[in-house]
């Protein structure tokens, strides 16, 4: 193993291991190394130092993307402090979050017969949204504090908003017929 | 000092001699290729003068093969072995094209995998009739840059599946050509006019063609271009243009009972009348024996719904992209459909910004390609750009019932590696098959066969004891590659890979024997030949990470024996067989792989380094 696989990912991008992080920061520094990794950089080289760029590059952008997605990278940090997350079999004993899930999900069966689909769809992601960003503060709170079982439930949570948000966009295909 | 001595006087290149390479634009209809030089980027022509090369393939009676404008000319004449749109016909099989493919004038085969061709010349491949096409653009290139080519990037649409992706490379292969990158269409366009902006903001580049739209959300950033979404109509074009105003001619004049050749020509009248319409106000369009005119007016409230689609596949690629249509600082048009005034004004009232058209349309695409092929090839130093692509549809594999589980999600950015571990369902089990998939439907019969992968040699152990990691790799091309690996004993798994689509190696070796055989080439002198350059190259690379880091990354003693390596090769390379020096370059490669490794930590920390200064 080189030097470089073993570093996590926030060392990787030359970050402070934080949740609240500088996106400009982020995306300047994976924007750098990318420069320096790329195939593209070694298209004239042997295909060992090709094969080795790819490598490099798909570490890179794997790092990216979790660090960029707020929700991937609760569950990155959640796997750092040594409390990986099981995402198989969630309950949730939070009656208000479960009230808010069903009112989500009638929101988007009742998208069909809606009389503007697109305004309605439109109103449904700006409602799951909403929904994210109290939830990412939440994780926030109890990760810092350090009560990690919070923090995992509140990562379910998300996991949950967001798989919401796919099926929005699954039913945005059939409504839109793409 | 030792490492001179890798290079013969007189072998290496001149320091400030440029490098050949060329950018080409494989189209459905029409093919490109363009190159930098004297400073700015160029369409290549041919003697006649023509830019485009319509992509049409004529197999003479005489045994000859005939590419572009003279094989269009055999159209009427012979159909059948006159090939046109066969990029339509690229990685696909005959179940896939059948239905769409009917009023193809030449004869369909169902070969296992890809679709083929009957031809007077014997059943062809769609990649085979590529590389004809390929061929002739190469030929014209050198031509005209009076050398042999280095590199090419070669464009694709960017919802081109694997399958596709892999012919088209196999196609360049064929035709002899060292392809640098496949690079996708909307990010060559936006290339092209990235060229002297140091703009930074988001890009979307609105691609109607014939018969497909394609949409694509790019970041620019200080060179940057990276790729945040793509999407599109892959049944929406020029075409249906033409169908809505036949439609309404019909309509108008209550024929309803044409022929295949009256419907032929109506179509081309219809066209005709749409081009018209793109400096006048009214068209006259004739319909068996009445003429009808066609306003302006008329014609855009026609073809709104059309736009309409690809407006609504413009507001979902931005959703995907995270961005609304406010944060988009510059539109650019590719395709010939984008003359249309409506579709203009469409778009230009949607993104509420007048789209760029400063270049043609229909070149666009190869002088991007043509731009990153120069850089490539090594010709530039400095402010070079960097394009980040992403995957058009998400990779998968098949799961119990016939689902796909993604492995790999639409619009990541390639390259991209992923594992995903797989156990055994019965005690004692040595194999297992894994189906990949690629699309976004559920279903695995909805969704595009990739490839089966029979994994063997597993250790027998009871039911889900065994830890199979299989990782999926897709390169910057788009290109995947598929590893496994026994965990729990570290064997490392035999694949056998059976691409659905692609071709195996031993086709590709195949078809080059018998395109030799056609062109009386020498088998063996163009193997060796090959081998040469390839021993070259490397030593040439090695040699100038020597001079730049061998000292500081490599030990003397690491150096030394590194360099005798090197020069067994170089003495191979001079005195050896084809054989032998594949041997030895496989050699030397093995013995660099700690350098390399090393040096790309080494580049890592460094960028890291210069940002960190950046912000101070």
């Amino acid at each position: 193993m080189s030097e470089g696989s073993q570093l996590d990912f926030f060392t990787l991008l030359g970050l402070e291991k934080s949740y609240d992080i500088d996106q400009a920061a982020l995306t300047a520094s994976y924007r750098q190394l990318q420069r320096s990794v790329h195939p593209d950089r070694f298209a004239g080289g042997d295909e060992r130092q090709r094969l080795l760029a790819v490598q490099k590059s798909a570490q890179i952008n794997e790092a990216y993307e979790t660090l960029r997605s707020a929700t991937r990278r609760a569950a990155y940090m959640l796997k750092l402090a040594g409390h990986a997350v099981d995402t198989s079999a969630t309950t949730f004993q939070d009656p208000e979050f479960l009230m808010q899930q069903m009112q989500l999900r009638e929101e988007l069966s009742d998208l069909h017969d809606a009389e503007d689909p697109e305004q309605a769809l439109d109103r449904f992601y700006a409602d799951v949204d909403n929904a994210l960003t109290s939830q990412r503060q939440e994780f926030q709170g109890f990760y810092e504090l350090g009560d990690y079982d919070a923090a995992k439930s509140s990562y379910a949570k998300l996991q949950f908003l967001e798989k919401l948000r796919y099926e929005a966009e699954q039913k945005e295909s059939e409504l839109l017929d793409f | 000092m030792a490492l001179m001595q890798i290079s013969e006087p007189g072998q290496s290149p001149e320091p400030h001699q440029r490098k050949l390479a060329v950018g080409i634009d494989l189209g459905t209809t029409n093919s490109l290729v363009a190159t930098f030089r004297n400073g700015s980027l160029q369409v290549l022509a041919d003697e006649q003068g023509r830019a485009l090369l319509p992509s049409v393939v004529h197999y003479a009676d005489s045994g000859s093969v005939v590419v572009g404008d003279e094989a269009q000319s055999f159209a009427a004449e012979d159909p059948s072995n006159t090939l046109a749109s066969v990029k339509r016909l690229m990685g696909r099989s005959y179940a896939d094209v059948s239905a769409t493919e009917q009023l193809s004038t030449y004869e369909l085969i169902d070969t296992e995998g890809m679709v083929s061709l009957n031809t007077r010349a014997g059943v062809r491949s769609p990649v085979q009739v590529s590389a004809e096409i390929l061929r002739a653009l190469a030929e014209r290139a050198q031509q005209s840059l009076g050398g042999e080519l280095q590199g090419a990037v070669i464009t694709v649409p960017a919802y081109f599946d694997d399958g596709q992706r892999q012919a088209t490379k196999d196609a360049a292969r064929l035709a002899g050509l060292n392809v640098l990158r496949l690079l996708n269409e909307p990010t060559a366009a936006a290339v092209a006019y990235g060229l002297d902006e140091k703009e930074e903001g988001a890009i979307a580049v609105f691609d109607l063609g014939g018969g497909t739209f394609d949409i694509s959300v790019l970041q620019m950033s200080k060179g940057v271009f990276e790729v945040l979404s793509t999407g599109g109509d892959s049944a929406l074009g020029g075409d249906d243009f033409d169908q809505v105003i036949a439609a309404w001619a019909m309509e108008q004049t209550g024929e309803s009972n044409l022929d295949a050749r009256q419907r032929r020509q109506l179509l081309d009248a219809c066209r005709a009348a749409k081009e018209c319409l793109t400096s006048a106000e009214t068209a006259e369009l004739r319909v068996a024996e009445q003429t009808l005119s066609l306003a302006r007016e008329q014609f855009n409230a026609l073809v709104d719904p059309l736009i309409d689609r690809a407006i609504r596949a413009c507001k979902r690629a931005l959703r995907d992209a995270k961005l609304s249509s406010d944060d988009i600082l510059n539109v650019v048009m590719v395709g010939g459909s984008t003359r249309v005034p409506r579709v203009r004004e469409r778009v230009a009232q949607w993104f509420g910004r007048e789209p760029l058209v400063d270049l043609d349309p229909d070149k666009v695409v190869a002088l991007g390609a043509a731009s990153q092929a120069d850089q490539l090839v090594g010709n530039r130093s400095g402010d070079e750009t960097l394009l980040l692509d992403v995957i058009p549809l998400s990779l998968g594999i098949e799961t119990m019932g016939g689902l796909t589980e993604k492995v790999i999600h639409r619009n990541t950015t390639i390259p991209v590696a992923m594992a995903q571990e797989f156990t055994t369902f019965k005690d004692g089990q040595t194999a297992m098959a894994i189906h990949v998939v690629q699309g976004e439907r559920e279903l695995v019969d909805d969704c595009r066969s990739l490839a089966r992968f029979e994994l063997g040699g597993i250790p027998p152990m009871v039911a889900g004891a065994a830890r199979i990691l299989v990782t999926f790799q897709v390169d910057a091309d788009g290109l995947l590659q598929v590893s496994a690996r026994e965990e729990t004993t570290g064997v490392e798994s035999q694949i056998q890979v059976k691409p659905s689509y692609g071709l195996s190696d031993t086709d590709i070796a195949d078809m080059l024997t018998a395109s030799f055989d056609a062109a009386g080439e020498d088998k063996e002198a163009r193997a060796l030949r090959e081998q040469q350059v390839e021993a070259e190259a490397l030593l040439q690379s090695l040699s100038a990470a020597l001079l730049a880091d061998g000292e500081a990354l490599l030990s003397e003693e690491e150096q030394r024996e590194l360099l005798a390596k090197m020069e067994q090769l170089h003495n191979e390379k001079a005195s050896g067989t084809a054989a032998s020096i594949a041997r030895q370059i496989e050699i030397v490669g093995a013995a660099s792989e700690t350098f390399a490794e090393r040096r790309m930590d080494a580049s890592i920390k460094k960028a890291l380094a210069g940002r960190r200064v950046d912000e101070l």
